[in-house]
Formats: C-alpha cells, structure tokens, sequence
C-alpha cells in the first residue's frame, strides 16, 4: 500500500483535513469528533498546550496566552510572546500554526492507524512568496513534508474534478466566517492560473450572527425597555440563538427565536419571543453582501473579464449556503454554480484530490462509470420495477426474482425501460423480449430470476431464466448508458415534476394488484376447502368477489378498491378459522399457507427490497 | 550445417515461437480477466460505499425518531398542564404538575446516560468549561463563579461544556503580564 498523504485547509478560523479514501476526497474527524478544528492555539499556566475547541473554551480566561488568526501573521516578522511559569518565550507564526498542523497530523494518525508524513497545504491566492514559504516551513517544524502549497480556490475547483474540463474560467466565491475572497482562475490542460484575486479580511458569517444579535436586543429594548447588551449571561443565549437562526433561515423562510426567561425586572421575568423572515434577514446584512458582490465586480475587472465569460462558478465557505447569496450571485454571473460539496470541506477535499495524485494513488484507481438512470423492467399494471438503481457503480449485477400474473400462462414478455419514473409508459424502452414454454402453472408459482448485468463499458445483458426449466432467453443492450447529459437532465427533472402524481399512479395500481390477487385466492380457497365452507358465508365470499372484479372493471378509484378488497379479506380470514376449527389437522393449500390477507406478494412499499414480485406477463 | 539439419532447426524455433505465442496469449486473456475482476470488485466496493451512505443517513433518521418519541410524553404532559390551567385556574396545581414533569424529565436524561455537571467554586478547565467572562473577585484565580448554562456529561464524555464566568483573582493576586 502507497504511503497516505493528506490534504489540509489551514484557515483562519477553522482548519480541515482529508484524504483520498478508494478514490474519493474523505474528511478525516479530530480526535473530538468534529470535522473541522478551530485554528487556536493555548498555553496553560502548566506548561500544557491546547489546540482547536479546547484552546477556544479558554480563551477568555487566558486571553494572553491564547493565539487565533496566526493565519493572518503568516510571512511577517511578528512574534507571539508567551510567558507561563515566569518564563517568557517568543514564538513565530510559523511555529504557532505549526502546532496547529501537529494535531491535525495526530489526529490523522489516529484516524488512518497509520504514520503520516507528507502532506499538501492550501493557501489563499493572495499569499506573497514569503507567506508561502512560512506555511511550508509551518509544516516541516510540524514534522509534515509539504508537497505542494496549492491555492485554496484552485484546491476547490480540484474538488469539483474541474481541472477534467477543457478550457475554462472559473471563479471561486469564499464567504467565511471571518474572510472573503474572490478568486477567477483560467484553467487550460490541467494547469490553473490565478487571473485576478480580491477580499475583504474582516468580512464574513460572524458579522451577519452580530445584525441578528443587534437586531434582537433593539427589539427587546423596544418592547420591554430593558437592555440586553449590558448581560452576558443574555448575552451569549442570543449569540447562540442568532447563530441558529441564521442557519435555519437558509432551510426555511421563517424562524422563531424564542428565548424564555432571557432576563427578569421588578415586574418579574422576561421572556424573548421574535419571528425572523428570510427577506428581513436579507435585507439586514444587505449592504455586506453588496460589499461582496462589488468586490466580484472589482475582481472580474481587474481580471479583464466580463461575467458571461465565467464557465463556473465554485462556492466554498458555510456562508454561501445562504440564498440570496446564491441568487445575487446568480443574477450577476450566468455560469454553472457549483455548491454540492459541503462548503466548510470543499478546500480539504481538494487538497486531498492533489495529494492522492501525488501520491500516485490517482493513477491506480480505475475510473469506473455509474448508470446516469435507473434501469427497470415492466411489471403487472404497467409499474416500472427498478433492477438497477441510478448512480450504481458499473461493472455490476443485480437479479430479482418475478413471477406470472395468470394461470397456465407459458409466455412472459421482458420489457427492459431506463429512467425515473413510476409507470412505465414514462420512461424509456430500451428493448423488449420473450421468455416462451413455460410449463403451464397456476399464476404466482412459477420462479423467473431477470438477471441485469451491465459491463464497465456499459453493455446491459438482460436474462430470464425460469428456474424450473432452466429455460432461459436473453437480450443485450448496447447503448443503455449513452444519453447526452441534456436528456439525462431532462429525464430527471420530470421525474421529480410528476413525482406526486406518479406516486399516486403506482399505488394505484398496487391496490388493482392486490384486489385482483385477493379475489383469485378468494376462489381459490372456495374451491379447496369445497364443503368445509358453510354455505351462506360461501354465498357471501362469492358476492364480495363479485364486487371486487366489478369495481376492477370500473376502474375504480384506489381508495374504493381497497374497501372492498377489506371486507373481502376479513371474510376470507373467518372462513380460514373456523376450516381449521372444524378439522385437527390444516390440509396442503389452505389459504393460510398462501398467505390469506395479504393475498398479493407485490404488495410492495416503495420498492422495498422485496424479491418476489408479481410481474405483468401476459398469454400470448 | 546440413540442409535437413537446418530444417529441423527451422522447425524448432517455428514450434517454439507458436508455444511463446499461446503462452502470451494466454497471459494476456488472464490479465484480461484479471483487470475485469479488479473493476468488479471496485465497482461493488463503490456500491458498497454508497448504500453505507444511504443506511448511514436512513439509521440517522429512526435515531432521531426514537428519541424524540422519547421526549413526546413530555410534551403531552405540558399540554396537559396548560389545558388543566386553563380550566380551573389553579397557579399552585400547575407549578406542582410542572415540577413532575420536569422530574420526568430528568428521569429521561438519567436513563439515558446523561448527567449535569457541577462547576462553580471549581477550577476552570476547558475540557468540561467554556469561559464567556473573566472579573475580578476575591476567589482564587480561575475559580468557576458563576454557571450561565448547565454542562452536560453522557456517560463521562463531556456532552456540552459548561458556559461560566471565571475569577481573574484580585487585582493585587493577579499575576504580573508583560
């Protein structure tokens, strides 16, 4: 096995591990669970030192011993003086982020169960030589031979395999917690190159919890005329409140913060109850995000750009999961946005990227397709019973086993569809044929595994065989996985338009499977249990089958079947009881071995994992 | 060499070439089969990782319905407290009944490994403290003074740290900074 080397986000606030893990960027937890560390570092009185969560606790008590943004000091003469123990010790940037890098190493280790000793480190595109050179030399003290530096936006576009592509222009938008940068980089045979770079140092997600804070103790003061902002205690539930609802602004329209007994006066306790609106919210931190928005327009200038010759656009920074972050952005640059990969991850993700190619491990991962869409066969009532699940991974093989749908039926027809959709008429045919000669049997018991196999160059072979006879027929499908990226898109986007519909289509016909199979078994049961059967219960079990096929016929609606389809059922189970009462022992058949009551096995929710599915074969 | 000498050479090599042939093709249909069992493999492996994903994600999901049904009796009982309020207008009998949930309440938490951490008058330790504020007082330095929100311990792993204010000490014990 080739020796691991990880990739490392080394942030201002907070830093981020990874590693390529069988192909793909895996983000590797600290030893406090958390998948981000903050970047602080603490000297205590002991002589002990804290990194990350538990230097950040301290900080208060310790504010002289305790160090955060080194990032910021990176590439300058800057000391940090620590005095513990009446001892005083300077420290450089250099050796303070070191310390940092030295538990995000350790804590790989314990990860990985492996020694790490190399490993890539990103830093922003504005970083001079000398800021550069401080981070490598951060590492080396750190025990870490650097690799490579890589740009952060550079490292984000690696995430997004952006770097496949051929000629583009990409900018990468990075609202932090604390920062803001904007990036465009030209990317031309693998090689990415920085155009323009801006920012703003001091801007980001922590400023727009402080509007919402600002925002909560005005209200307060106005409604009760008592003022926040002199209790910490107070204090610091808003700062976790504002946070919050921040967050959940980017979910939802609409947030309630509601802080009981925020505070008390002579007239007793005082509870903070206030709606938030995504739109106030937006228009609270308006101007910061216009800020952005021109420094954009600063950037694309700067960078001889116009917005309309951006290809992509990259999000990176938890503060881009907010809409209207997303929409200004949108409305100014017209390219792809890219924002499926956690925000707070993307740049350790594409440091880890570069890593696995350095470390060669790229080269011995094959690159293996995935079906675009779900492959599927027909099945009784013309539901799409999916074989093959999109986003699978070829090579592979799956094989269900079906059966037929009336008696003495010697024909099933495989119908093979691509696509998303719940009925079959919906998606697409891919080829249809026939399993013939089967002997004759009673419908539901004979066993046919359809065997879907597709090849890493994406052959899909179709196969049914029935199990009695080992009779088998076979079709192979050449271009199953040849759809331009338009249709694919397309085939998607109505399947999630027709979803309610579809959904409601499927049940539908489920519930038509099953009073249909009822009935069957219903007569079934008669003719086996012959005179066992009182004759008034047989006249009513006969009467209620009746009505079963006559609402079939009507094509009735599900809710109607499933009505009559109940009673029927509930008959059928008395019936079931007192034949058993009546002899000791219960003969071969009964209805109780066939599963009484739930007389259709298609009765499947969702495609559950169920095996055995009643297939639409018809006689041919 | 004779001319029959070097025909029976000739055929030698032929035979020997026709061997070195098969064997290379033989090979060659190995690592054929080889590389096709690799990408098999690594496909189920990719398969394998994604339904985890899935399962990891749908196992979340009923985690989280467990313990909220949990907590549901709780809820009702509140509902019960307030519907009672309201109907006989009984301050006292509320804030009994009140309290008995919030005895349950506890109960839950105790079931569930979790246990309230006691911090004032203690030294400050970041692994179970989060300091919000640091005053002067008479209690040594880095005396826990005052709790702002309660830590929480589950099964001695630290669930939430305690928020608190910390004593600097007196101005005169407080230590000399450079």
């Amino acid at each position: 096995m080739k020796e691991k080397i990880i990739g490392i986000d080394l942030g201002t606030t907070n830093s981020c591990v990874a590693v390529l893990s069988g192909g793909s960027p895996e983000v590797i937890p600290n030893a406090e669970g958390e998948r981000t560390t903050p970047s602080v570092v603490a000297f205590t009185d002991g002589g002990e030192r804290l990194v990350g969560r538990l230097a950040k606790r301290q900080a208060i008590t310790n504010p002289k011993h305790t160090v955060a943004s080194i990032k910021r000091k990176m590439g300058t003469d800057a000391q940090v003086k620590i005095a513990t123990d009446g001892k005083t010790t300077d420290y450089s940037p250099e050796q303070i982020s070191a310390m940092i890098l030295q538990k995000l190493k350790k804590d790989a280790e314990e990860h990985l169960g492996t020694k790490v000793n190399k490993a890539v480190i990103t830093v922003p595109a504005y970083f001079n030589d000398s800021q550069r050179q401080a981070t490598k030399d951060a590492g080396t003290i750190a025990g870490l031979e650097v690799m490579r530096i890589i740009n952060e936006p550079t490292a984000a576009a690696l995430a997004y395999g952006l770097d496949k592509s051929e000629e583009q222009t990409i900018l990468v938008y990075d609202l932090g917690g604390g920062t803001f940068d904007v990036s465009i980089l030209e990317i031309g045979d693998g090689v990415f190159e920085v155009v323009a770079t801006d920012g703003d140092t001091q801007l980001g997600g922590d400023d727009f919890d402080q509007r919402i804070m600002d925002y909560l103790v005005d209200e307060f003061r106005k409604d009760t005329g008592i003022d926040l902002s002199k209790d910490q205690s107070a204090m610091q539930r808003l700062k976790d409140a504002a946070e919050s609802a921040k967050m959940e602004l980017s979910a939802r329209k609409e947030t309630t913060i509601n802080l009981p007994y925020i505070t008390a006066d002579a007239s007793g306790p005082k509870h903070l109850e206030k709606k938030l609106t995504r739109a106030k919210f937006e228009q609270m931190i308006g101007d910061y995000l216009d800020r952005t928005m021109d420094i954009v327009d600063g950037t694309l200038r700067e960078g001889k750009k116009t917005s309309d010759q951006i290809d992509q656009i990259v999000l990176v920074g938890g503060s881009t999961r907010i809409p209207k972050v997303q929409e200004l952005i949108a409305s100014r640059i017209p390219g792809k946005i890219n924002k499926e990969i956690n925000p707070d991850e993307v740049v350790a993700a594409g440091a880890a990227i570069q890593a696995g190619v350095l470390a060669g491990e790229v080269d011995e991962i094959v690159l293996l397709d995935v079906t675009p869409l779900t492959l599927s066969i027909e099945t009784l009532g013309g539901v799409a019973t999916p074989l093959i699940e999109r986003n699978t991974t070829i090579p592979t093989e799956k094989t269900k086993t079906f059966s037929t749908a009336e008696n003495n039926q010697t024909t099933v027809e495989i119908h093979v569809l691509q696509g998303e959709r719940k009925m079959a008429a919906d998606n697409k045919s891919l080829g249809k044929f026939q399993l013939t000669d089967l002997p004759p049997a009673p419908r539901g018991v004979p066993q046919i595994d359809v065997t879907f196999s597709i090849d890493a160059n994406g052959i899909l072979n179709v196969t049914a065989k029935d199990k009695a006879t080992e009779k088998s027929a076979s079709l192979e499908i050449l271009d199953s996985s040849r759809l331009s990226e338009q249709e694919i898109e397309r085939m998607k986007n109505e399947a999630e338009a027709h979803a309610e519909e579809d959904k409601k289509k499927a049940q539908e016909v489920e519930a038509r499977n099953q009073a249909d199979q009822l009935a069957y078994t219903a007569e079934k049961t008669l003719s086996d249990l012959g005179d066992k059967v009182p004759q008034d219960k047989r006249a009513q079990i006969e009467d209620q089958v009746r009505r079963v096929r006559e609402k079939l016929s009507q094509n009735a609606s599900a809710d109607a079947l499933r009505r009559v389809t109940d009673e029927l059922s509930k008959t059928l189970q008395q019936v079931a009881q007192e034949a058993y009462k009546s002899t000791s022992e219960a003969p071969d058949g009964s209805p109780s071995s066939e599963g009484s009551g739930e007389a259709a096995e298609g009765g499947t929710d969702d495609g559950a994992d169920e095996d055995y599915i009643d297939a639409e074969y018809e006689d041919k | 060499m004779s001319n029959e000498e070097a025909k029976q050479v000739l055929e030698e090599q032929t035979v020997e070439g026709t061997d070195t042939e098969a064997r290379l093709a033989a090979k060659q249909e190995e690592l054929a089969s080889c590389i096709d069992r690799l990408k098999h493999l690594q496909a189920d492996f990719e398969n394998y990782k994604k339904r985890v994903a899935r399962e990891m994600v749908a196992q979340e999901e009923r985690i989280a319905d467990r313990v909220i049904l949990d907590f549901l009796p709780l809820y009702d009982n509140l509902e019960r407290a307030f519907a009672s309020l309201s109907e006989t207008g009984d301050h006292e009998a509320f804030a009994k009944g009140v309290k008995q949930i919030a005895a349950q309440f506890e109960g839950i938490l105790k079931q569930k490994g979790v246990s309230p951490m006691d911090a004032a008058g203690r030294p400050f330790d970041p692994e179970y403290h989060e300091a919000l504020m640091s005053v002067e007082s008479d209690e040594a330095c880095n005396t826990v003074l005052e709790e702002f929100e309660r830590g929480y311990l589950r099964s001695g792993r630290v669930l939430r740290p305690c928020k608190v204010k910390v004593s600097k000490g007196t101005p005169e014990t407080k230590e000399e900074e450079t």
